[in-house]
C-alpha cells in the first residue's frame, strides 16, 4: 500500500504547487501551500506505518509540521490583511516591490 | 501495479483518495473564494480519514481540529476581512500558467516514476501502541521534549506577531 | 703603481651622478644644469687622463677586476671592468669630446627651455659610453650598448615637437635594433659554445687566439658576422646606414658627440674588442673589409650631392667609419683605432663648427649660406682645419691615420687601396665644396645676420682644432708608436713613399677639383648638376635606399600589420563582441524574468529543479 499513499502525497503536493504558482489570489496561494504541506504530512504518516522501521516518529513529525503550519497560516493571514490595507487588493500581481 | 487484493483498507483508501483529489482540484478550479475554502476543508477531512487508515488516530484528530477547523476558519476570516469581488478581471498570463502546469506535471512525473521504481522493504509490523494518544504523549514528553517546548515558543511568538501585524488598523 | 686603474670604475659614475642630480633638479635650474653636467664630464676626463698617464709607462699590466653578479646552478656570471691600453685611449677620447661638447652646449643650447634635461641626457650618454668602454665582458657590454642606443633615441628626438625629429629618433632606434639583434644572437652563441660559458673578453681572446678551441670554422664565422652586424647597425655601415643622416635632426652638439665621435665608434670598438674572433674567421674579415670599402665610397658620393650642412657631415662620418671597417677587415686593428682616434677629434670639430654656423644663420641649407667666413673668423678657421684633416692633407691628423689604412690596403688588397684612394679624392672634393659654399663667395640669403658665436662655443672649437692638427703625430709612417703601445709588439716602420705620395695627390686633386668647380663659380652653385643631372639626382636622393626600404620592408610590414589589424578587428574583436552581446542578451532575458513576481521566480525554480532531477535520473538510467 505504501506506493499508493506516496502517490497520493505526490498528487496533493503537485496540485498545491500548481495552485501556489499559478493562482493570482493570495488567499488561494496560501491554501495551496497548506495543501502541499498536507501532502508532505501524508508521506510522513505513511512511512511511519509502512517504512523500513515502522515507528511513531513519523506521526510525531507530522504533528510538529501541523503546528508550524498553523502558526504559518496565522502569520500569513495577518500579513495578507496588512497588505490588503496598504494596497487595497489581494491580487498577487500587485505585490512586486521586490523588483526595485 | 493494480492487482491489489480488494481489502477493506483498499476500498477505504480509494474513497478517501477520491474525496481528497476532488477537494484539491475543486479548490484550484472553483470561482468563488469561499467555495474554494470549503472544498479544501473536504480535502483535509479526507486526509484525516487516511490518517486513520494509517493507524494514526491522534494525527487524524489533530488534522480535523487544526486544518479542517482552525485553518479553514482562519482563511474564511481572512477572506471576509479583504475584498473579493471574485470577478476581478483576470489578466490572463497563459505562458506563466502553462509553464507552472508543465513544471508541476513534470515534477509529478518524476515523483511517480521514482515511487514506482523504488524498492520499499517492509520490515516488521507497525505497532501503534495500545493507546495511540498515550504513546505519542509519552514520546513527546520524553524524547522530543525540547522540540515540543520550542514549538510552544514558536506558536506564542507567531500569534503575538499575527496580532501585532493585524492590529495596525486601530491606529 | 696602478692606483688610478683600480679606481677607474669611478669614471662612469661621475656622469651618472650628474645625470641623477640633473633629473632630480628638474627644469628650474637652468644655469646649474650646464655646470653640473660639465663638472661631471670634467671629473671623468681628469680621471681618464690619469689612467692614461699610468698606461703610458712601458709594459703596463692590464688591470681587470670583476665580481660575481649572478650565480645560477653551476654557472656564475661575473662582471667587472678592465683597463687596457685600448680602453684607456677610448676613455680619454670619450670624456674629452664629452667635456668639450658639454661646454659648447652651454652656449648652443642656452635658449632652449629643456637645457637641464639635455644635460641630463648627455650625462647619461657619457655614462653609458664609458661603461661600454670599461666593460670586461660581452654581457655588460651589451647592456651599455643598448643604453647608448636609448640615449641616442632620446637625444635625436630631443626636439620632439618636430615630427621629423620624432621620425628620426624612431628610425635610429629601429634600424640599430636590427644590428643589436645580431649582436645579441652572437652573444648567445658564444655563451652556448664557450667553455664555462665565459663571456669576458680575456677568455674570448685566449680561446680564439688559440685557433678556435672548441669552435668550428663555421660557427666562428657566424659569430663574427653577427657581431659585425651589430657594428654595422651602430656604426651606420651599408645597408643599415640610413638612420645616421636622419639622426641629424637632433641638436648639433649631439651630432658631434654621438654621431661623430663616440657612439658610432662603438661599432668599431666592438669589432676591435672582439678582434680575435674575426682573426679566426677570414671570411668574416673579408666581409668587413668589403662592406667598409663599399660604405666609404658610397657615402662619399652621396655626401657630394647633399645640400644640408649636417647631412654632408653625417655621410662623411659614414664614409670615414667605412674606412675604419676596412682597416679592421685588413687586420690592422691599430689602423682602425688610430683613425677612430683622429676622426673623433676632427669630426667633432666639424660638427661643432657647423653647429656654430647653424646657430648664427638659423638654417642648415648650404645654398643659403656663403661668405660667412669673414663674419665668423674663428669658426671658419677651425672648420678649415677640421676639413683639411678630414680631406687628408699633411701634416694634419687625418692624413696620418688615413695613410696607415691605405698602406695596409696596398699591402693586402690593391682593389681596396683603389677604393680608399678614390674615397680620399671624393672626401677632399666634398669638403672643399662645403667650405667654399659656406664660408667663401658671395653672401647667401641667410648669411647677413651671422656673427661670431660666444666664447663658450669657440673655445671648444679651438681646443679641438689643436687636437685635430696634432693628434696624428702619435703614429707616423716611420714611427709606429701607437701600434706598439696598443698591441705590445714592436712594429716595423712600414712607411711607403708611394702611398704617401698618392694619398697627398688624391687629397690635393680633390681640393683642386672642388675649387675649380665651386670656388670660381664657373657654373653657379650646381656645376655638377648641369652636366651630370642623372648622376647627381641619384646621389642627392641617396641612391633611393630609403625609398627602397620603404617599398620592400616598410610597405610589406605595414601590409602585414594591416592584415593582422583586420584579423584583430574582425575575428578576435568579433569573437569578443559576440561574447559580450551574448552576455547582454542573456542579461536582457534574465531581466524579463526579474519582474518582481514571486510566482515567476517560483516557476523558474521548479523548472530548474525538474531539469536537474531529469539530468540526475537520466544519468542513473543510462549508466
Amino acid at each position: 500500500m505504501l506506493p499508493s499513499y506516496l502517490t497520493m502525497g505526490a498528487i496533493l503536493f503537485c496540485i498545491g504547487l500548481y495552485g501556489a504558482l499559478a493562482k493570482r489570489n493570495a488567499i488561494i496561494v496560501l491554501l495551496s501551500l497548506e495543501l502541499m504541506l498536507n501532502g508532505v504530512n501524508l508521506n510522513l504518516v505513511a512511512f511511519s506505518k509502512y517504512g523500513v522501521i515502522p515507528s511513531l516518529t513519523g506521526q510525531l513529525f507530522s504533528i510538529f509540521t501541523i503546528t508550524v503550519a498553523a502558526a504559518e497560516a496565522a502569520i500569513a493571514v495577518a500579513i495578507l490583511i496588512a497588505l490588503f490595507r496598504a494596497r487595497g487588493t489581494v491580487l498577487i500581481d500587485a505585490f512586486n516591490r521586490m523588483r526595485r | 501495479m493494480f492487482n491489489v487484493d480488494i481489502t477493506g483498507e483498499y476500498i477505504a483508501f480509494f474513497i478517501f483518495a477520491v474525496i481528497i483529489i476532488a477537494g484539491a482540484v475543486l479548490m484550484i478550479s472553483l470561482e468563488k473564494v469561499v467555495h474554494m475554502v470549503i472544498s479544501m476543508a473536504a480535502a483535509f477531512l479526507g486526509l484525516a480519514g487516511m490518517y486513520v487508515l494509517l493507524d494514526a488516530e491522534f494525527v487524524a484528530f489533530v488534522q480535523v481540529l487544526i486544518y479542517a477547523g482552525a485553518v479553514s476558519i482562519l482563511m474564511i476570516f481572512g477572506i471576509m476581512m479583504t475584498k473579493h469581488n471574485g470577478e476581478a478581471v483576470e489578466t490572463a498570463k497563459p505562458l506563466h500558467e502553462t509553464l507552472a502546469a508543465v513544471g508541476a506535471l513534470c515534477l509529478f512525473g518524476l515523483l511517480f516514476y521514482s515511487i514506482r521504481t523504488a524498492d520499499f522493504q517492509s520490515a516488521g509490523a507497525f505497532d501503534p501502541g495500545q493507546d495511540n494518544t498515550l504513546a505519542i504523549g509519552e514520546q513527546l514528553f520524553t524524547g522530543y521534549i525540547v522540540p515540543f517546548e520550542l514549538l510552544s515558543i514558536l506558536l506564542t511568538v507567531a500569534f503575538i506577531g499575527a496580532i501585532a501585524l493585524a492590529k495596525k488598523e486601530a491606529d | 703603481m696602478d692606483f688610478f686603474a683600480k679606481i677607474a670604475w669611478i669614471i662612469p659614475l661621475l656622469p651618472l651622478a650628474a645625470f641623477l642630480v640633473l633629473m632630480t633638479l628638474g627644469r628650474g635650474f637652468r644655469r646649474a644644469g650646464a655646470w653640473i653636467g660639465s663638472i661631471g664630464a670634467l671629473g671623468a676626463f681628469v680621471l681618464s687622463l690619469l689612467v692614461l698617464s699610468e698606461r703610458l709607462k712601458p709594459h703596463a699590466i692590464d688591470y681587470s677586476y670583476n665580481f660575481s653578479w649572478i650565480s645560477i646552478g653551476e654557472y656564475t656570471l661575473r662582471i667587472g671592468f678592465e683597463i687596457t691600453n685600448l680602453t684607456a685611449l677610448m676613455l680619454v677620447v670619450v670624456t674629452l669630446v664629452g667635456l668639450l661638447v658639454n661646454i659648447y652646449s652651454a652656449g648652443y643650447m642656452a635658449s632652449d627651455e629643456r637645457i637641464t634635461v639635455f644635460y641630463g641626457y648627455v650625462s647619461l650618454f657619457t655614462f653609458s659610453m664609458l661603461g661600454l668602454v670599461l666593460s670586461d665582458n660581452l654581457l655588460s657590454f651589451y647592456l651599455f650598448w643598448e643604453l647608448v642606443g636609448v640615449c641616442s633615441f632620446l637625444l635625436v628626438g630631443f626636439w620632439y615637437a618636430r615630427p621629423a625629429a620624432r621620425a628620426a629618433a624612431k628610425k635610429a632606434f629601429i634600424v640599430t635594433r636590427i644590428g643589436d639583434a645580431g649582436l645579441l644572437i652572437a652573444i648567445l652563441l658564444l655563451f652556448w659554445n664557450m667553455p664555462g660559458h665565459a663571456l669576458d673578453f680575456t677568455s674570448i681572446q685566449s680561446i680564439f687566439g688559440g685557433h678556435g678551441g672548441s669552435f668550428t670554422d663555421g660557427i666562428t664565422t657566424v659569430i663574427a658576422l653577427l657581431i659585425f652586424l651589430g657594428a654595422v647597425g651602430k656604426s651606420g655601415q651599408f645597408p643599415l646606414h640610413v638612420w645616421l643622416p636622419d639622426a641629424m635632426e637632433g641638436p648639433t652638439p649631439i651630432s658631434a658627440l654621438i654621431h661623430a665621435a663616440t657612439m658610432v665608434a662603438a661599432g668599431v670598438f666592438l669589432v676591435a674588442r672582439t678582434f680575435s674572433i674575426f682573426e679566426a674567421a677570414p671570411a668574416a674579415m673579408e666581409t668587413v673589409a668589403y662592406v667598409g670599402a663599399f660604405t666609404a665610397i658610397f657615402a662619399a658620393v652621396i655626401a657630394l650631392a647633399q645640400n644640408d650642412l649636417k647631412r654632408i657631415l653625417a655621410y662623411s662620418t659614414i664614409s670615414q667609419l667605412g674606412y675604419m671597417m676596412v682597416a679592421l677587415g685588413l687586420g690592422t686593428m691599430t689602423g682602425a683605432i688610430f683613425h677612430l682616434f683622429t676622426h673623433a677629434f676632427f669630426k667633432a670639430l666639424l660638427f661643432l663648427a657647423a653647429g656654430s654656423v647653424i646657430h648664427a644663420v638659423h638654417t642648415q641649407d648650404i645654398r643659403e649660406m656663403g661668405g660667412i667666413g669673414s663674419r665668423m673668423r674663428v669658426t671658419a678657421w677651425t672648420f678649415a682645419i677640421g676639413g683639411l684633416a678630414l680631406a687628408g692633407i699633411p701634416p694634419l691628423s687625418g692624413f696620418w691615420s688615413k695613410d696607415a689604412i691605405l698602406t695596409a690596403a696596398l699591402e693586402h688588397n690593391p682593389l681596396l687601396f683603389g677604393v680608399g684612394l678614390a674615397t680620399a679624392f671624393l672626401t677632399a672634393l666634398y669638403m672643399t665644396r662645403l667650405f667654399v659654399l659656406v664660408f667663401l663667395g658671395k653672401s647667401g640669403s641667410k648669411a647677413g645676420e651671422a656673427k661670431e658665436s660666444p666664447l663658450v662655443m669657440t673655445i671648444p672649437l679651438i681646443a679641438l682644432a689643436v687636437l685635430a692638427a696634432i693628434a696624428g703625430f702619435v703614429e707616423l709612417p716611420w714611427n709606429g708608436w701607437l701600434s706598439g703601445w696598443l698591441t705590445d709588439e714592436v712594429i716595423e716602420p712600414h712607411g711607403s713613399v708611394a702611398v704617401i705620395g698618392l694619398s697627398i695627390a688624391a687629397g690635393l686633386l680633390g681640393m683642386l677639383a672642388g675649387w675649380l668647380l665651386y670656388g670660381k663659380g664657373i657654373a653657379g652653385s650646381q656645376p655638377l648638376a648641369s652636366r651630370l643631372p642623372r648622376m647627381v639626382k641619384l646621389a642627392e636622393r641617396k641612391f633611393y635606399i630609403d625609398e627602397l626600404y620603404e617599398m620592400v620592408f616598410v610597405k610589406s610590414l605595414r601590409g602585414l600589420g594591416a592584415c593582422l589589424a583586420a584579423f584583430d578587428t574582425y575575428v578576435i574583436g568579433g569573437a569578443v563582441k559576440l561574447a559580450g552581446s551574448a552576455a547582454g542578451a542573456a542579461g536582457k532575458l534574465g531581466l524579463r524574468l526579474q519582474n518582481g513576481q514571486v510566482q515567476t521566480y517560483g516557476v523558474a525554480a521548479v523548472l530548474g529543479v525538474v531539469a536537474i532531477a531529469v539530468v540526475v535520473i537520466g544519468r542513473r538510467m543510462l549508466s
